[in-house]
């Protein structure tokens, strides 16, 4: 897994991007692009094809509207309001907020990016990513928030619209009904 | 003694975001309680399962997308990149150029109609196969007829079942027909503002969208946008209308407020009450009520349309869902300054 770090761009390079600087949005997409792009897959259930659209209508949200963001909250804070908003309306789009999950195209895409990794870890990686992906559309992207984007709770409740409580209280829902799905499978208790 | 269960904090305590005196009040609960014991150890798992989710790699052809779309996104009269915020408008209009632009727009003096079930007629004519209509002519479809017409380079509109369409003009700056009755549904890959629909009580002014549009003959109508955004106007009164919402017209009052459709019922039931009473009257209360963040789209719409103290109460419904922005001022929004609308709206629209 590649490591989550330099989660924020500086203020410099946003306030190269409100200028226009093509080099400055370039490194501003690149320091997000995964993790926005992780978001969206997962949340889709492994629907590359969306999650890529998804991620491009937010940076292009992201660099037509930079300089209208006020710094006065996180980047990420702001940006990753405009990734929930992105993957709703997709949602919205495919009539669906809960979509049934495409076993064959979860497969298809974990081993598409696990070659390399042993079966095992590939087989419960397959299995999460299910998992995950049967959670309510509510849970599911408080879980992913809080794991690619590490986001506090303060964060992910601005992002979210709501309380810290209510992110508190998806994010406990949300795992445990991850260990009642994975329980028996990769010998996850509970 | 009784201690409340602890189940929803768990993720909580366990990511380590609580202050010392909860983290000990629920780490007590937890020697005495097996049920939320049993439900932590559960969480717990359910925390270290993400972990193995790998993080994906972005397809490069993103960036690429992106350049291009931007570059086009530039070219578009400024008017556009600042009325309408959503970057739905934005990419939809950024494609619709690129197709506009590739697939030519060469003049046509008419346009193509295909009649695909029953009978259809142009100018009173049936029609077999494949016909053209030219500007001033009527498209006529039976009861259960449907028909589709090929606008030019720039879309397609599909005509349902009874329903009187005329086309009025047919110009390189504007493709224009009248809907008298029946239901339509368009299809525009073209830049903003050179598609529009007249129905008996609005204009539907196209912004790089799908969208079907119904009419009666007296002018009763409804708009639903399923792609980008639409311009509802009449007599200078204007709704703009995005995905996933819809608004009605009436005749000699024009459009409506516009809503989005997974909107409460009871609030969607209030609006039509408050079109039909000049938008006064107790069914503001339940509109207020049931509003929720994204039905800010309704309630923005509102302003415009009602009177002290209803408006100051929009106002504050507004702000109590979404933090007003501080280049907006109360009193100029309850003055309904026009530059300071657009700026509520363009804050708003983040959420629509």
């Amino acid at each position: 897994m590649l490591p989550l770090s330099e989660r924020e761009v500086s203020p410099e390079i946003i306030a190269s991007c409100r200028t226009g600087d093509r080099d400055a949005l370039r490194v501003l997409f690149d320091t997000y692009k995964d993790r926005v792009y992780s978001l969206s897959l997962y949340f889709f259930h492994g629907d590359e094809s969306l999650a890529a659209d998804v991620t491009q209508q937010v940076f292009l949200k992201v660099i037509t509207n930079v300089d209208r963001f006020k710094g006065d909250a996180a980047f990420s804070t702001w940006l990753y309001r405009l990734a929930v908003n992105a993957c709703q309306d997709a949602a919205r789009r495919r009539k669906s907020g809960a979509i049934v999950a495409d076993r064959a195209r979860l497969e298809g895409f974990a081993a598409s990016s696990s070659q390399e990794d042993d079966y095992t870890r590939a087989q419960n990686a397959r299995c999460v990513r299910d998992a995950v992906s049967a959670l309510p559309p509510k849970l599911r992207m408080a879980v992913l928030l809080r794991y690619f984007d590490e986001l506090s709770y303060e964060e992910m409740a601005q992002v979210l619209h709501c309380s810290m409580g209510t992110v508190a209280s998806r994010l406990s829902r949300g795992h445990k009904m991850l260990a009642e799905r994975l329980k028996g499978v990769t010998g996850a208790g509970g | 003694m009784f201690d409340r269960h602890v189940n929803t904090q768990l993720a909580s305590y366990l990511d380590g975001e609580l202050p010392a005196p909860e983290r000990q009040r629920i780490e007590r609960h937890l020697s005495s309680c097996e049920t939320c014991r049993i439900e932590c150890d559960q969480v717990r798992t359910g925390l270290s399962m993400v972990h193995a989710l790998p993080l994906a790699s972005a397809p490069a052809a993103i960036w690429n997308a992106i350049e291009a779309a931007t570059h086009q996104t530039h070219s578009q009269p400024a008017w556009f990149r600042y009325r309408i915020p959503a970057l739905a408008a934005v990419l939809t209009v950024a494609i619709a150029a690129i197709l506009y632009l590739t697939l030519g727009h060469r003049h046509q003096s008419n346009w193509d109609v295909v009649g695909l079930q029953g009978s259809t007629a142009v100018d009173s004519k049936p029609i077999r196969g494949t016909s053209t209509v030219k500007p001033g002519e009527w498209i006529e479809t039976a009861s259960s007829s449907s028909a589709r017409v090929q606008i030019g380079a720039i879309g397609v509109v599909e005509v349902g079942p009874a329903t009187r369409l005329r086309v009025t003009a047919i110009r390189p700056s504007e493709h224009r027909l009248a809907l008298a009755r029946g239901e339509i549904h368009a299809k525009i890959i073209a830049p903003p503002k050179l598609f529009f629909v007249d129905t008996p009580s609005a204009t539907a002014e196209d912004l790089g969208c799908e969208y079907s549009l119904k009419t009666d003959e007296d002018g009763l109508g409804l708009l639903h946008v399923t792609l980008g955004w639409v311009s509802f106007q009449w007599k200078g009164l204007e709704s703009l209308v995005p995905a996933g919402a819809s608004c009605r017209t009436r005749p000699h009052t024009g459009p409506g407020v516009p809503y989005f459709d997974d909107a409460p019922e009871e609030l969607i039931q209030a609006l039509g009450t408050l079109a039909a009473t000049n938008y006064a009257g107790s069914s503001l209360d339940v509109v207020l009520r049931d509003a929720r963040v994204r039905d800010t789209l309704t309630l923005w719409h509102l302003l415009p349309r009602t009177e002290s103290p209803d408006r100051q109460r929009i106002y504050e419904r507004i702000a109590a869902l979404s933090p007003v922005p501080t280049d907006v001022s109360r009193e100029r929004a309850l003055q309904l300054d026009p530059d300071t609308l657009a700026r509520w709206r363009e804050a708003l629209a983040w959420t629509w």
